[in-house]
């Protein structure tokens, strides 16, 4: 059974075009997907699907449905659905609690509410203090952070859920590349059984996460397949252009100086190696 | 930001449960009306001394004179020397009334009671204490929310309202200038500050929602503030006294 089975979805808000137009997606525990597409393809209202945080009153899918474990999100009690799945968005400052007066409040919040034995609430707060650089400031206001440091708590409190199914939505869109790399890393680290999927604009992002990548356009599933089949797509490049890594790679391919058997690379560590090859072969 | 009002300290009252120092500021409240005015001016001061003696003297007194003084001026002023009562006696355009300053002092004795005991109150708790203290007495969490967000939300719509002002004026909107002008730019100012406010609350109750707020009766908490047998009955007791109170105060 898929973790997760969006079929036929089909949602629009008020008289606005439909925001997704017939999605439907299949993805299994574990998986790393990358869910790319420009400004208004449909990407947060997606993720806000995937994350149980629609329907909600009043905003009811036209048609289609998102099951997830063979349920709909409706028929899970919310402290089952808040283990299970937790949801990073793009502004951190609107996912804090407002109700934790120090960062540690903040991680300790979620588990609080699941009423976890006083123990084990120290204890998932103190990983997850330590396993995003909080430390330092676990004593400080969550309002007074910096915004790195703000997405950092909101990933922290979500981690400290142990959910088995993360919604990252442009995750890293408002952070520095120091504070962006942090969240890569942190994310890159997290266990193979715990399914992330990534919703963003940027393939250079995606590609350093996920291993199934899709591209929505106009709220709707063009492409779903692997890094190469997506990213390479006129389309997809054409919307989304390619990763640093990848675009060198494709000059270099128009202008004859690659070698074809190559594949095109998506990561800098790739880069490298296929242009080393590149040389060698010249040699 | 967040704790406004708050000194921190190491006193017994520093220390004390604040739902029982709650209880006692309810009782404080209520006895102000029923005492007589010399017994409810005495309660103050006693208030105000517990407040130095904790350490908290400095700005605790300030905030109390800064707000009491203007208004002692005031009634004394109002009821002593410009309404009328049966003992008015004329001086030139004024008419002093003794039983009109003792009014003003009946007043200003109330006042000062539960300004002190509301002021000793939040210059001993910290909000964060007070919310765990709830949470671990059963309150629903709902409750403790209504409290704690209006202090911790208040800076960042104040930076919000920072930002919408900056706007508005690189967009060209008069925003200083005379009392009229200010007024007219008004609605350029609140209306993006209650739109912003609305959308970010859909998305924070979003966002409690997937933090399993309310989803359980009880939750967890970490670190609260230390009760004891003898504070359960404290509280106890000083609620009834306070209803009592309260009752005897309207009846009369």
């Amino acid at each position: 059974m898929a973790l997760i089975e969006v079929t036929d979805l089909t949602f629009g808000y008020g008289s606005a075009p439909l925001a997704l137009d017939g999605v439907g997606i299949s993805i299994e525990a574990g998986e790393r997907v990358a869910i790319l597409g420009a400004n208004g393809s449909g990407k947060t209202t997606l993720a806000h699907w995937l994350a149980g945080w629609l329907p909600s009153q009043g905003s009811e899918a036209t048609r289609g449905k998102v099951i997830c474990r063979g349920r709909p999100w409706q028929d899970w009690p919310l402290a089952e659905r808040a283990s299970f799945v937790q949801y990073v968005g793009q502004i951190p400052s609107q996912q804090l609690s407002g109700q934790a007066f120090t960062v540690r409040d903040e991680i300790a919040f979620g588990p609080e509410n699941l009423a976890l034995p006083e123990a084990e609430v120290r204890e998932r707060t103190a990983e997850c203090l330590a396993a995003c650089g909080l430390e330092k400031i676990a004593s400080r206001d969550p309002f007074t952070l910096s915004g790195g440091e703000q997405q950092r708590l909101v990933l922290a409190s979500a981690l400290a859920m142990h959910p088995q199914l993360i919604v990252l939505d442009e995750p890293v869109t408002n952070l520095d590349p120091a504070g962006c790399r942090e969240v890569l890393t942190l994310l890159d680290a997290l266990p193979p059984s715990t399914t992330i999927i990534l919703l963003d604009s940027f393939p250079r992002v995606a590609v350093q996460i996920a291993r199934r990548f899709l591209f929505l356009n106009n709220g709707r599933i063009l492409l779903d397949g692997p890094a190469g089949d997506v990213l390479l797509h006129p389309d997809a490049i054409a919307s989304l252009g390619l990763p640093n890594a990848a675009e060198a790679a494709w000059l270099a391919k128009e202008s004859g100086a690659w070698n074809p058997a190559t594949p095109i690379p998506f990561s800098i560590e790739a880069a490298i190696a296929a242009f080393q090859q590149v040389e060698n072969a010249a040699r | 930001m967040s704790t406004l009002l708050f000194r921190s300290g190491t006193s017994w009252l520093h220390r004390a449960n604040p739902l029982t120092k709650l209880c006692g500021l309810l009782w404080a409240a209520t006895a102000a009306f029923v005492l007589p005015w010399p017994a409810a001016f005495a309660l103050a001061v006693v208030l105000a001394a517990w407040g130095v003696w904790s350490g908290i003297g400095g700005s605790f007194v300030r905030r109390l004179l800064l707000l009491i003084g203007p208004l002692a001026i005031a009634l004394l002023v109002i009821h002593g020397f410009l309404m009328h009562y049966p003992d008015s006696r004329a001086f030139g355009p004024l008419a002093f009334s003794f039983s009109g300053v003792i009014h003003a002092l009946r007043i200003l004795a109330r006042l000062a009671a539960v300004v002190s005991a509301s002021f000793l109150f939040v210059a001993t708790t910290h909000p964060a204490d007070l919310l765990k203290s709830m949470d671990a007495n059963g309150f629903p969490p709902g409750l403790s929310y209504l409290i704690a967000s209006p202090m911790l939300l208040a800076g960042m719509f104040a930076m919000r309202t920072r930002a919408i002002h900056d706007a508005q004026r690189t967009r060209g909107l008069a925003l200083d200038g005379s009392f009229w002008t200010r007024l007219r730019a008004l609605p350029a100012l609140l209306l993006p500050l209650v739109i912003v406010g609305l959308l970010e609350a859909n998305q924070r109750a979003l966002a409690l929602h997937g933090r399993a707020f309310r989803a359980l009766p009880r939750r967890t908490v970490l670190d609260p503030p230390s009760d004891s047998r003898g504070g359960i009955w404290a509280r106890r007791f000083l609620v009834l006294a306070a209803i009592v109170q309260g009752g005897l105060a309207l009846w009369r």
